[in-house]
């Protein structure tokens, strides 16, 4: 089933979502887009090419609280925070980030102890993935096709939506997002001829190109394991590295995170927040032994994680080439380059 | 798992504390479940672990001194972190007495993998503080019901001074018992001390164990590890039956905080409990 709404209509189409539910959609924001929750549907806007950080926290928040407590009391009095999860609408993901949340439910929800928070943010939510603009050169950070996800890929998305100059085609892709357009009526039914634009564009985002040649997973987990203990490689490509976690920060695939408790005046809060294994203190230990005290090692472990050790645990590279992580590295270091030179080392 | 959601701990109660050092910086608390399902909930197996949890402090992972065929209760034996970091939930801990509330998330880990150790020689081997989750499988080893499953049971452990050797009455309980070969040894004595004097890996050369339908269980500082495996590989154990168990920094204990992986294993959820041949295949630094 094919919609279509006029570009400049988006926020009727939004005033319907959030009486369905919460809307978490991209805004315009004094340095740039970001995903956020929508309070006036005027804000939703897709001129954007994507956000600064990643729409990963629709499902995993900056900061998640665990339990309430005051100091002083018995641990029996410590009251959990309950996780009330509204229906969800997320909306306008690019189709890298949307591959994201599939790799990131392999590791939350998909092996081990399944994460409850993700899971029930994940459940409650329907995703409109948003194909890049196929007429616009890919940013020179992006390398989402040489990991395999096309500019226009509808995979992971429940509602695909595609714009056709100041028309936005919206098409179903789950059972879910099916069910879902059929109940938003503030949507016309697409022309046979948007039908095939859709098809055809789809198929154009697969060749669409960006900067670098593909290079199979298996060969750069392989040769990231061979040359682990080559640190003048690691001391190279990590010498101008700050240390200072902004490409985790704004990275889909980066989970890591560390359970603080925060008091203030007797009351507190025990919440999980996002933590950076670029962080001098992430790996220290009580003893005061710190396994990845120097910052090529940190950079070492931010590198093989992603495209060696996710790969020998659950088979997949934790990138999608978004390219965040390379566009906001305060002294240009380009993760990407480090990976293509390590095949070469 | 014995909470439905994994980041909350149980609640628990310090129903005994044990000073084990004379330099009073170890002691052993038993606590005991101030809810009856989480009591029943909470099953384990030596060689796990669980977050002590302190709200306000923050959580520890801690391994479980205490053997499954003690009921009613379960035992850490916890030092006082902190002369470099401060270790706030040690620190905490060890300023409080007995009645006293905490949490406790677990049991977390794999254990030792009883299945592979029945019907073999057990050859345990522990240093200093690291004893704890030894300890644990030894008195589960023990355990009438059990004993009769393992093979000759060899104990060698070894501390600084005899004023650091860990449970220290039951080390002279094994001592009188036949079916346990217990041989405890200190680096340095004192006026009083009559026992053995020598490094660990030194006495584990001297008592030679057999490989023979053996596997040997290690835990110690780095230092001891370095210098006793050698001695093993020597006598003839394979890599498959030399099992020890890793420790690093954690948070959460359920594999999802991205903390304490060495290569692509994380500790918490893929180990502690480690054999070397597992270990070869993983990468030598962090």
């Amino acid at each position: 089933m094919l919609k279509k709404t006029a570009i400049n209509k988006i926020s009727e189409l939004a005033v319907q979502l959030m009486q369905k539910g919460t809307l978490i959609a991209p805004v315009q924001e004094a340095a740039g887009f970001n995903f956020r929750e929508i309070s006036d549907a005027k804000q939703v806007n897709l001129n954007f090419h994507n956000t600064i950080l990643s729409p990963k926290a629709a499902f995993f928040p900056q900061m998640e609280d665990f339990v309430q407590y005051q100091t002083g009391q018995s641990i029996m009095e410590a009251v959990p925070v309950e996780l009330n999860v509204k229906p969800t609408f997320l909306f306008g993901v690019r189709p890298c980030d949307v591959k994201s949340f599939e790799i990131m439910d392999i590791h939350f929800s998909g092996t081990g102890v399944v994460d409850p928070y993700w899971r029930a943010r994940r459940e409650a939510t329907t995703i409109f993935g948003y194909a890049f603009d196929l007429d616009e050169p890919a940013q020179a950070e992006e390398f989402y096709q040489t990991l395999g996800i096309g500019a226009a890929d509808p995979d992971g998305s429940d509602i695909f939506m595609i714009r056709k100059g100041e028309t936005l085609l919206l098409k179903g892709i789950t059972p879910k997002g099916e069910k879902l357009l059929t109940q938003l009526s503030r949507l016309a039914d697409g022309s046979a001829n948007e039908e095939e634009y859709f098809r055809n564009y789809i198929s154009r985002g697969r060749d669409f190109k960006t900067r670098y040649t593909c290079v199979d997973d298996k060969n750069i987990a392989k040769k990231l394991e061979d040359i682990f203990d080559n640190g003048d490689f690691w001391m190279k490509v990590s010498d101008a590295c700050l240390s200072c976690g902004v490409c985790t920060f704004v990275c889909p695939n980066c989970y890591c995170f560390d359970i603080c408790d925060e008091t203030l005046f007797g009351k507190g809060t025990r919440r999980r927040v996002w933590d950076a294994c670029m962080f001098t203190d992430f790996t220290l230990e009580a003893s005061g032994h710190n396994p990845r005290a120097q910052v090529f090692q940190r950079l070492r472990q931010k590198i093989k994680h992603k495209y060696s050790y996710h790969v020998r645990k659950y088979g997949v590279i934790s990138c999608v080439g978004c390219g965040r992580c390379t566009r906001h590295c305060p002294v240009n270091i380009d993760i990407f380059s480090i990976v293509e030179e390590a095949m070469t080392v | 798992m014995s909470s439905s959601n994994p980041y909350i701990p149980i609640p628990v109660e310090i129903s005994k504390i044990i000073n084990e050092v004379d330099t009073n910086d170890i002691k052993t608390f038993r606590l005991t479940f101030l809810r009856k399902e989480d009591e029943k909930r909470f099953k384990y197996l030596p060689g796990q672990f669980a977050e002590l949890s302190i709200y306000g402090k923050g959580e520890a992972p801690i391994g479980i001194a205490s053997s499954p065929t003690e009921t009613g209760c379960v035992e850490f034996t916890v030092q006082r972190a902190g002369t470099i970091v401060p270790g706030l939930v040690t620190a905490a801990l060890h300023d409080m007495e007995t009645g006293g509330k905490i949490g406790l998330r677990g049991p977390l880990g794999h254990p030792w993998p009883i299945e592979f150790l029945e019907n073999k020689n057990i050859v345990v081997v522990g240093g200093g503080f690291a004893f704890t989750t030894l300890r644990s499988l030894i008195n589960y080893m023990l355990h009438q019901d059990n004993r009769s499953r393992f093979g000759e049971i060899t104990v060698i452990y070894g501390a600084r001074t005899p004023g650091l050797l860990l449970y220290k009455d039951e080390l002279a309980a094994w001592e009188k018992r036949d079916d346990i070969k217990t041989i405890i040894t200190v680096d340095k004595g004192n006026e009083t001390w009559t026992g053995r004097e020598g490094f660990v890996p030194a006495v584990c050369k001297e008592v030679a164990p057999s490989p023979y339908k053996a596997v040997a269980v290690i835990c110690g500082p780095p230092i001891m590890i370095k210098f006793t495996l050698p001695v093993f590989f020597d006598l003839g154990f394979y890599k498959e039956n030399i099992l020890t168990s890793l420790e690093m920094r954690m948070k959460c204990g359920i594999g999802k905080c991205g903390r304490c992986n060495v290569g692509y294993k994380y500790v918490c959820s893929d180990g502690p409990v480690f054999s070397l041949a597992e270990l070869d295949e993983l990468p030598r630094d962090f």
